[in-house]
């Protein structure tokens, strides 16, 4: 039997018939090679969106924030009628699509604020704090008077929800950041910030805020009104700020533009510059209470002699 | 000196009779029909207000396909503007239509805004305007050009140039619609300080509303004449035209009621006028008021006898 052994003959092997360079070459390609395979799967591959618990951004969404801006441009008040609303669209969409939402920032936003301007005229402006359904009646009703959310920007995001993620730049259908996740720097958040911050700078004459007087503390520090509006209000263009505390009609009367939570409000001001002034019911807002209990006994006195 | 001056106040005198119907005639090329012209980005109003409805403001609409539901509107949109019908509208309907919930429907006519702010989109009452084939096509005009296909911008018909326009056919056949849509008590608001009267014989609600109630689901009809703060009362419940309707819907078999200045709408009114009168109560007649009438009349008396001593006291000296 013949004896087959394979001896390892050294340096007899077809890759040893390269040169030195070319194993070098060789070698460096295929690390590139592997490398740009990776970069491609990390890049490309399609990736779940990340998972929140909180309510997705609001179906069709672009088509109502769309008509939300045309009826206010083209109805409402006809002299913006010249805002592109398709521009508003996108610019709005590009501050946090494709982005992590939780890392969303004021500068995110800046491009929409320069875009969308609107002049509030003096003395217009009302701000609420813990009353939002309240004072939109008002300034419905009243039709004179602007809560953030009668100016086109706050009209066209009211109650909505919104949010991107980073493998889309579609809007996130699915899910969106709840307030529990500790994402603070969420778009919906951030966006109210910045704008709730730019209402007040621009806000001028004498300016109203209404208040919950059936709340312990009508005054909150950590409401957007307590935290945000308040301190950037101008002083040179505002000289003073009137509270309306409106309570609850079951409650009867009480006096709350006398107790601390106002007091605290007051003092902010004082150390700004800002006179203030406070009024607790003030009258046409309890008629539209009145509306809701017109046999209460502070509305019924009222009643009694319509119709007479 | 004379002579020019005499030319030109001839010229003075000639110049506007001669502008005039060139300045007339170029707008009568520019409006062809008394009403506004098309709105403009119909469409994205359109679909966004569907969108808006079904999504956020009511449960009642469901399920409903917004882009079908346009698509089921356009087709009006290439018809001549002078013979769209009510039965144009049919397929929109059919597509658009959903339950009214019972007590909810508000009537109306000569006070759009009013009813808009105490309807509270859909959360207190559900006017025709609070329903979806209602909300898309509120306080929007629309209609093609007469000659040519796409849409007019410069003026739409009115019921003034032709009766088969596209907008009062929309809403002729959506008043239809709400009406038979409506059931249990049925709200009516109607405006006591509108000159014309505050029930319009020929109108809306007259005839394309009341002939289209569903007697079997209704309960009762409450008829609510509002009065402007401070405006005139032209009419209230049992005089002019609302007397007419009353006697109407008794012909017809509908128990009914009317109340002068409903007090929540009446609120609602004042809180532009909060130091009128008629929306004022300060404590002196607040007590006066609570007082019995017998107190109230003999507090008068006595006052008028005062005078009368002072005149009669006064006429001796």
């Amino acid at each position: 039997m013949a004896n087959y052994e394979f001896s390892q003959v050294s340096g007899d092997r077809p890759c040893c018939r390269l040169s030195r360079k070319a194993q070098i070459c060789l070698g460096v390609g295929l690390i590139l090679l592997i490398a740009s395979i990776v970069i491609a799967v990390i890049f490309l591959w399609p990736r779940a969106p990340l998972v929140w618990r909180g309510e997705p951004t609001t179906k069709h969404f672009p088509e109502i924030f769309l008509g939300r801006c045309l009826i206010y441009t083209q109805i409402l008040q006809p002299e913006m009628s010249d805002q592109d609303c398709k521009k508003i669209l996108n610019t709005f969409k590009r501050a946090f699509v494709s982005k992590n939402p939780c890392n969303i920032t004021r500068e995110d936003y800046e491009p929409l604020v320069q875009l969308v301007t609107q002049t509030i005229p003096c003395n217009k402006t009302l701000f609420w704090s813990k009353s939002k359904h309240l004072a939109h009646e008002y300034t419905w009703v009243q039709g004179k008077m602007f809560t953030l959310e009668d100016t086109l920007l706050g009209y066209m995001a009211d109650d909505l929800r919104w949010c991107g993620d980073p493998s889309s730049s579609d809007m996130n259908y699915d899910s969106c950041p709840h307030w529990s996740e500790n994402c603070p720097n969420n778009p919906v958040s951030v966006f109210w910030k910045v704008v709730s911050q730019k209402f007040a700078e621009a806000a001028c004459g004498v300016v109203q805020v209404m208040l919950n007087g059936s709340l312990s503390e009508p005054f909150y520090k950590n409401s957007t009104f307590g935290s945000v509006e308040v301190f950037n209000l101008n002083p040179n263009k505002i000289h003073k700020l009137q509270a309306w505390v409106m309570h609850n009609i079951e409650a009867g009367s009480s006096n709350s533009c006398s107790g601390s939570s106002l007091n605290e409000l007051k003092l902010i001001l004082q150390k700004r510059n800002i006179t203030f002034a406070c009024q607790d019911n003030y009258r046409p807002v309890r008629f539209i209470q009145c509306v809701k209990n017109p046999e209460h006994a502070s509305c019924s006195q009222i009643s009694k002699q319509f119709g007479s | 000196m004379a002579a020019q001056g005499c030319t030109l106040s001839l010229w003075l005198w000639l110049w506007p009779p001669l502008l005039l119907p060139l300045l007339l005639g170029a707008r009568a090329a520019a409006t062809r029909w008394s009403g506004e012209g098309t709105t403009p980005h119909l469409q994205s109003i359109f679909l966004g207000r569907c969108a808006e409805y079904a999504t956020l403001l009511s449960l009642q609409s469901g399920n409903k396909n917004c882009t079908a539901i346009w698509e089921a509107f356009k087709v009006v949109l290439d018809k001549d503007p002078c013979s769209v019908l009510p039965s144009d509208y049919d397929a929109f309907i059919n597509l658009s239509r959903h339950s009214i919930p019972r007590d909810k429907s508000l009537f109306w006519e000569n006070n759009h805004l009013l009813v808009m702010s105490f309807s509270e989109n859909t959360r207190r009452l559900m006017p025709l305007c609070d329903v979806l084939y209602g909300k898309v096509g509120d306080f929007l005009s629309w209609c093609r050009q007469e000659n040519a296909s796409g849409l007019d911008y410069q003026s739409c018909p009115t019921s003034e140039d032709c009766e088969n326009n596209a907008v009062d056919s929309y809403w002729k056949s959506a008043s239809m619609q709400y009406s038979r849509d409506s059931s249990g008590v049925i709200n009516v608001m109607l405006n006591g300080s509108e000159p014309k009267g505050a029930y319009p014989v020929k109108g809306f609600f007259a005839d394309f509303e009341i002939p289209y109630l569903q007697k079997d689901k209704i309960t009762r009809i409450e008829i609510w004449v509002m009065h402007e703060v401070g405006g005139p009362v032209v009419e209230s419940c049992g005089e002019g035209s609302v007397k007419i309707l009353e006697d109407r819907l008794e012909a017809l078999g509908f128990q009914h009621s009317c109340i002068d200045d409903y007090p929540p709408v009446k609120f609602l009114m004042c809180v532009d006028h909060s130091a009128h009168p008629d929306c004022v109560m300060n404590s002196a007649s607040a007590s006066m008021q609570r007082g019995s009438p017998y107190l109230y009349t003999t507090g008068h008396v006595s006052l008028m006898i005062s005078l009368l001593v002072a005149l009669t006291s006064s006429s001796q000296v």
